[in-house]
């Protein structure tokens, strides 16, 4: 850490960063309201809002959490990112996935590039929470 | 529903945003910084399909 950027963490300072990183899982960009970065808190979730929804409408492929092989488990760690997006999959998806057109491989990689930006989203929110990024 | 090439532009667009966002803070690094990694992940795109067009068939 360089001298500039040298801050004494408080327990109120982590405090806000974990409230700030969980209001961001739930809802993308929430975490960066809290702390208003309204330009960031934006962008953040449009940009996982039209990854997630645009891949659920090319019927990809949201991994459950009881997936046995470790590829899917890890899928379904990426679609867990979304936050709300994975918890509302049936309602963006109703029809289900269907793989077995390129259309909806590319939805599954949407989904779960969504779900890793906001995972980056959420470590952002964490430090500019404990003020060890400005 | 959008095709593959404007499924493309658009995932690199957002792609390119969000990490201007996360890297820059300024308003005209982080415009700068989209374009070019736009330009980027399209640009490669398009090389790595030529690339791997012999296979297709």
């Amino acid at each position: 850490m360089s001298e500039e950027n040298k801050h004494e963490v408080t327990m109120a300072d982590t405090g806000r960063g974990v409230v700030a990183a969980a209001a961001g899982w739930i809802v993308p960009g929430l975490g960066h309201a809290i702390l208003k970065r309204w330009g960031s808190a934006a962008v953040y979730f449009i940009s996982v809002s039209v990854l997630a929804i645009l891949g659920m409408a090319m019927r990809g492929n949201v991994f459950p959490s009881s997936s046995s092989d470790p590829f899917d488990r890890l899928g379904f760690f990426a679609d867990l990112g979304t936050g709300m997006f994975y918890f509302l999959t049936k309602t963006f998806e109703a029809a289900g996935p269907d793989v077995s057109r390129s259309a909806g491989v590319y939805g599954t990689m949407m989904i779960a590039t969504a779900g890793v930006l906001n995972m980056l989203f959420i470590l952002e929110a964490f430090d500019i929470g404990r003020k060890t990024k400005s | 529903m959008l095709n593959h090439f404007q499924t493309l532009l658009l995932f690199a667009f957002i792609a390119s945003l969000a990490f201007a966002f996360l890297s820059k803070r300024k308003l005209g690094e982080r415009l700068k910084y989209t374009i070019w990694a736009f330009l980027a992940f399209v640009l490669v795109a398009i090389a790595i399909g030529w690339l791997l067009y012999p296979f297709t068939r």
